[in-house]
């Protein structure tokens, strides 16, 4: 419990520190609370989400980082492995596969890729998920840009 | 040469604040200190050929101590040669010399080293000696900047003065003895300069400049007596450790905990529980095994046995490397 609030802290400070080291990535902490975190990742160039903000909630455990930390799309996102409601990412990293070598920094950096390179075959999202799956390149392509244009282009505090 | 290095390995931590502080401040003027640090080095290593060329001088009595302390029987040459072969560091047994050892070790051992660094191990070295120095002069008289000026101005004083001071030099019998061992002490000195392979031409010109009129030798500059009387002895040793210090962070060992964030000590720095090469400290790795027991680097199941015997002495260095990459890809 002690453990993970002064880890959380120390990330803090590295991320104060290393703000312009990542554009891409804007972490910020709740200002009551080190356990609530937010992120601004901008979409991934040469993806239909290029040109948008998505904003991630990060919920971090007590037994952060042995359990992996709770992160959510707040920004609506056409991604099969996004599920449109309630933003809940599907990410090996963010289960089974975390390590506690990971940071929310690079947990950030992971959902990144993630948008850049969508996997259907485990969707959370499944009409995404079946366009791509069926070979629909360009209807998936449309409506995620139309997403995004709806939901992540309006600049979000 | 040996215990220096040994007594030089213990200090380590705290000069090197010191360093890293001075290192700021005093940037500017490391050039010029460097040349200081090696002139008076050489005035050192050379004392053989001072002894001849100044055995009137009174005030440059020092090098004359040295002679005496060592020399204390007339077997002199004997002791000489033994000298020679510790790579010219012959001053090693008397206690005046100690300070004025550790330097010339030091840079020995930077240039041993150096291969596989970078700059910034040279500019601690450096640094380090070059602040005693600094810290030195401002005990005197309190003031950096008048010294150099000083100094420059003596300098350029005594490169005109260089072919006068030559010619006396020779004829100059005064000790007998030591006059034999010049012809043997003077290449082991060049030898040991160019073993060091760092200014050579530089040092020898340095080390003539300031023979001619040592009785006009700036006041502020430091003498063997002062050094003697030095307090922060420590400073003195921290060449080494610097070095070690910075070969262990370019050698990508972590510094800190992945985990935690903590900072390793040196328990953890060699504790290896994973054959991935994957660095914790033993906290994490014990919260780690209440867990799940994975490894953080590589994601398997911690070895049990393995973990009892995962204290390596000396990690070494390509097993370093790969756990740095190890952890940053994950």
């Amino acid at each position: 419990m002690q453990a993970s609030r002064a880890r959380l802290f120390k990330e803090y400070k590295e991320v104060q520190r290393e703000k312009t080291a990542d554009p891409d990535i804007q972490l910020a902490c709740d200002d009551s609370n080190i356990f609530k975190w937010t992120a601004l990742i901008k979409g991934p160039s040469e993806t239909p989400y290029e040109g948008g903000v998505f904003q991630l909630a990060f919920a971090v455990p007590e037994q952060y980082p042995l359990q992996p930390p709770q992160v959510r799309f707040l920004t609506k996102i056409f991604h099969p492995n996004v599920h449109f409601k309630t933003g809940e990412i599907c990410l090996d990293i963010l289960k089974n596969a975390w390590s506690p070598a990971w940071t929310l920094q690079s947990v950030c950096r992971a959902i990144i890729a993630l948008m850049a390179h969508p996997e259907p075959d485990s969707p959370l999202n499944c009409d995404s998920g079946n366009l791509l799956r069926s070979g629909d390149i360009r209807g998936f392509q449309s409506m995620a840009k139309m997403y995004t244009r709806l939901a992540a282009m309006p600049k979000k505090g | 040469m040996a215990d220096s290095i040994a007594t030089s390995r213990a200090p380590a931590s705290l000069p090197r604040d010191l360093t890293k502080k001075k290192r700021t401040n005093k940037k500017l003027k490391q050039s010029k200190l460097d040349v200081r640090r090696e002139q008076w080095l050489s005035q050192v290593k050379n004392k053989g050929c001072k002894v001849d060329s100044n055995g009137k001088d009174e005030s440059h009595s020092s090098s004359m101590r040295i002679a005496n302390v060592q020399n204390g029987s007339l077997d002199n040459l004997e002791i000489r040669s033994r000298g020679e072969e510790n790579e010219g560091s012959s001053i090693h047994d008397s206690d005046l010399e100690s300070l004025m050892n550790s330097p010339i070790g030091s840079t020995l051992d930077h240039n041993d080293s150096s291969k596989g660094l970078t700059g910034s191990s040279s500019s601690i070295t450096s640094s380090g000696c070059c602040s005693g120095n600094v810290s030195e002069e401002e005990e005197d008289d309190g003031c950096v900047d008048d010294w150099e000026a000083v100094a420059d101005a003596l300098y350029a004083d005594d490169n005109q003065h260089k072919p006068i001071a030559e010619s006396p030099a020779e004829p100059e019998t005064r000790v007998e003895s030591d006059n034999l061992e010049v012809p043997n002490h003077n290449p082991g000195v060049d030898l040991s300069k160019t073993e060091s392979g760092k200014v050579v031409p530089e040092s020898r010109a340095n080390c003539q400049a300031w023979r001619p009129d040592d009785a006009c030798r700036p006041q502020s500059l430091p003498t063997l007596s002062k050094q003697h009387s030095f307090p922060m002895k420590s400073e003195w040793h921290c060449g080494r450790g610097a070095i070690t210090w910075t070969w262990q962070r370019l050698s990508s060992q972590p510094s800190s905990c992945p985990i935690c964030y903590e900072d390793l000590d040196v328990t953890d720095s060699s504790f290896l529980p994973c054959s991935c090469g994957f660095h914790l400290c033993l906290f994490c790795h014990k919260r780690i095994l209440e867990a799940d027991g994975r490894c953080p680097g590589c994601r398997k199941q911690y070895d049990q046995i393995n973990v009892n015997m995962c204290f390596n002495e000396r990690v070494a260095p390509f097993q370093l490397s790969r756990s740095c990459s190890m952890s940053t890809r994950f």
